[in-house]
C-alpha cells in the first residue's frame, strides 16, 4: 500500500494529468489548398499565408485551439477531411446545400460572388454569352457547379483544372475563352495579365465561405463559431479583411 | 436521379449520370495511347539508330558523332531524366504557346491558333509530351535490341554485298524485333497508364473524368474504382496482344 501510495499513485496521476493536458492541447490539423491567392498561398519562405490563414489563426487564438496548417490539394481536400487527415478545412469553401448534406459549416467568414475572367476583346456580358465557348473551371468548385448546371455536366466545352492559376494560364494562352471562379481569386489573377479582364454577371448569387468540419463534430464547430463571433465583435475580423482586400468588411449573416 | 446502390455502398447512379463522359474518356485514352505507341516507336527507332551511328572515316565520322550521336544522347538523357508530369506542363504552358499563340506564335498565330488551342491544345501538348517521352525509352529498347545481335551477322551480310540499310532491314531488325517485343509491350502498358497524367492540362480522358465526378460528389470509390477497372481491362488487352505478337514472331525460334 505504501509502495502504491508513494510511487504508483503519483505516476498514475501524472499520466492522467498528462493525458488530459494532451487532449486539451491536441494540435488540430487545418487543411488549406495553397494555390488560392489571396486566400491561401505559399510565400517564398514556404509558409502558407493569406486571408484564410489569418482568419483561422485569429479564430483559433480566441477559441484556445492549437492549429497546424497543412497544404492540401483542393481535389482531395474533402477526402482528407473524411478520413481524418485534417480536422477542419479553411480553403475558400463556398457554403452550399449539397456540401451541407455531407459536412458541417461555421458561420460565414467571407462574402463571395462568382466572377468571369476573359479576354479584353470578348463581348460576353454574362454566363449566357458563354454558350458554345470553352470555359475553364476548377474541378468541383462553385464555378464548376454553375457551368455544369447551365451547360450540362458532361459538356466537353467545360474544361476542368486542378487549380485557379492553371485555369488562368490556360486562359492567358487562349486555351479557353473564359474562366469562372471566386471573385477574390479571379480578380487577383486577371490583373497579372494585361490581355485579360473580368466580367461580372449580376445573376450570379451572393455566396459565403465557411470553415468546414466533419459532419457531427459539434464540439469543434461550436468552438470555431465562438471564435469567429469573437473576432467579428472585437474588430480583428475587419482588420484582417482590410489587410487583404483593401476594403471595408461587408456585414455577414450570423448563419 | 434516384441513388442506386450496388452492394449497399456503390453509387452506380453517379457513374451512369456521367456515362457519356466515361465513354468519351475511354475513347480518348485509347486514342492517345495508340497514337503515342505508333509515333513513339517510329521516333524510338530513329533515335536508337542515331545513337548507334558511326562511320569509319572523316568527315562522315565527325557528322555521325556531332550531328547524330550527341544530340540523340542528350535527348534521351533529358526525357528519361525528368518527370513526365513536368514535361507535360513544360510543353503545354511554355513550349507550345511559343509556337501556337494568337498574339505572336512562331508557327501559327491569329484566329487559327486560337481555335487550334481551344479544340486541340491539350491533345497536341499531351501527345507531343508522351511521344517524346516514350520515344526516349523506346530508343533504348531498339539500341539494346540491335546491339544484342551478333556482330558477325552484320559482317556476313555486308560481305555478301548488302548495303547498311538492307542489312538493317533484312537481317538485324527482324531478329532484334523479336527480342524487343517484351520490353516494347511493357513500354506500351506504361504509356497507357502514363496518359492519365495529361488530365492535369485538361484533356478529357479517363482520369480527368474520374476527377470531375469526384469533384462534383466528393465521392472517391465510385469514379476511381471504375476507371481502375477500365485501365486494368485495357492493359490486360495490351498484354494479350503482345503475347500474340510474341507467339507470331517467335515461330522462327522454335524448330
Amino acid at each position: 500500500m505504501n509502495l502504491l501510495n508513494k510511487i504508483l499513485l503519483p505516476l498514475g496521476l501524472a499520466a492522467l494529468v498528462a493525458g488530459n493536458v494532451h487532449a486539451q492541447n491536441k494540435e488540430l490539423v487545418v487543411g488549406s489548398s495553397a494555390t488560392y491567392r489571396p486566400f491561401a498561398y505559399e510565400n517564398p519562405a514556404k509558409e502558407i499565408v493569406g486571408y484564410d490563414v489569418d482568419i483561422i489563426k485569429a479564430v483559433a487564438q480566441k477559441a484556445g485551439l492549437q492549429i497546424k496548417i497543412v497544404n492540401t490539394p483542393w481535389t482531395g481536400i474533402f477526402a482528407a477531411l473524411n478520413n481524418g487527415d485534417v480536422d477542419l478545412v479553411i480553403s475558400g469553401v463556398t457554403i452550399n446545400e449539397k456540401r451541407k448534406q455531407s459536412y458541417d459549416f461555421t458561420a460565414p467568414y467571407f462574402e463571395a460572388r462568382q466572377l468571369i475572367g476573359t479576354h479584353k476583346d470578348s463581348t460576353a456580358k454574362g454566363l449566357k454569352d458563354l454558350a458554345g465557348k470553352k470555359i475553364g473551371v476548377v474541378t468541383g468548385s462553385t464555378g464548376d457547379d454553375i457551368a455544369s448546371r447551365e451547360f450540362g455536366k458532361t459538356n466537353p466545352d467545360i474544361k476542368r483544372f486542378e487549380s485557379t492559376p492553371v485555369a488562368i494560364s490556360e486562359l492567358a494562352n487562349s486555351g479557353v475563352d473564359a474562366v469562372i471562379g471566386d471573385n477574390g481569386v479571379i480578380a487577383f489573377r486577371v490583373q497579372e495579365h494585361k490581355q485579360l479582364k473580368t466580367v461580372s454577371d449580376p445573376n450570379f448569387p451572393k455566396e459565403y465561405f465557411g470553415i468546414v468540419v466533419k459532419q457531427g463534430n459539434k464540439a469543434l464547430l461550436d468552438k470555431l463559431n465562438a471564435g469567429l463571433a469573437a473576432i467579428k465583435a472585437d474588430g480583428t475580423y475587419a482588420k484582417i479583411y482590410q489587410t487583404w482586400f483593401q476594403a471595408e468588411a461587408p456585414a455577414l449573416p450570423a448563419q | 436521379m434516384e441513388p442506386i446502390l450496388w452492394f449497399g455502398w456503390f453509387r452506380a447512379d453517379i457513374i451512369a449520370e456521367y456515362g457519356v463522359m466515361f465513354w468519351r474518356g475511354l475513347q480518348m485514352t485509347i486514342l492517345v495511347t495508340v497514337i503515342c505507341i505508333v509515333q513513339g516507336t517510329a521516333l524510338g527507332l530513329a533515335i536508337g539508330l542515331a545513337r548507334l551511328a558511326d562511320a569509319r572515316h572523316s568527315p562522315a565520322r565527325q557528322i555521325c558523332r556531332y550531328l547524330l550521336r550527341w544530340p540523340s544522347t542528350v535527348y534521351v538523357s533529358f526525357f528519361r531524366g525528368t518527370p513526365l508530369f513536368v514535361q507535360i506542363l513544360l510543353i503545354h504552358f511554355a513550349v507550345l504557346p511559343l509556337f501556337i499563340n494568337p498574339a505572336d506564335g512562331l508557327l501559327i498565330s491569329g484566329e487559327t491558333a486560337r481555335s487550334l488551342k481551344q479544340n486541340y491544345g491539350a491533345f497536341i501538348s499531351g501527345i507531343l509530351a508522351l511521344t517524346l517521352n516514350s520515344g526516349a525509352y523506346i530508343s533504348e529498347i531498339f539500341r539494346a535490341g540491335i546491339q544484342s545481335i551478333d556482330r558477325g551477322q552484320i559482317e556476313a551480310s555486308r560481305s555478301l554485298g548488302l548495303s547498311f540499310a538492307r542489312t538493317m532491314y533484312h537481317v538485324v531488325l527482324p531478329q532484334a524485333f523479336r527480342r524487343m517485343l517484351p520490353p516494347l509491350g511493357n513500354n506500351a502498358i506504361a504509356l497507357l497508364k502514363d496518359s492519365s497524367l495529361i488530365s492535369a492540362i485538361g484533356l478529357a480522358e479517363l482520369a480527368y473524368t474520374a476527377r470531375t465526378v469526384a469533384g462534383a460528389y466528393s465521392r472517391y470509390w465510385e469514379p476511381y474504382l471504375s476507371i481502375s477497372l477500365m485501365y486494368w481491362t485495357l492493359t490486360l488487352g495490351l498484354a494479350w496482344a503482345v503475347k500474340r505478337l510474341e507467339a507470331r514472331y517467335g515461330r522462327g525460334d522454335t524448330r
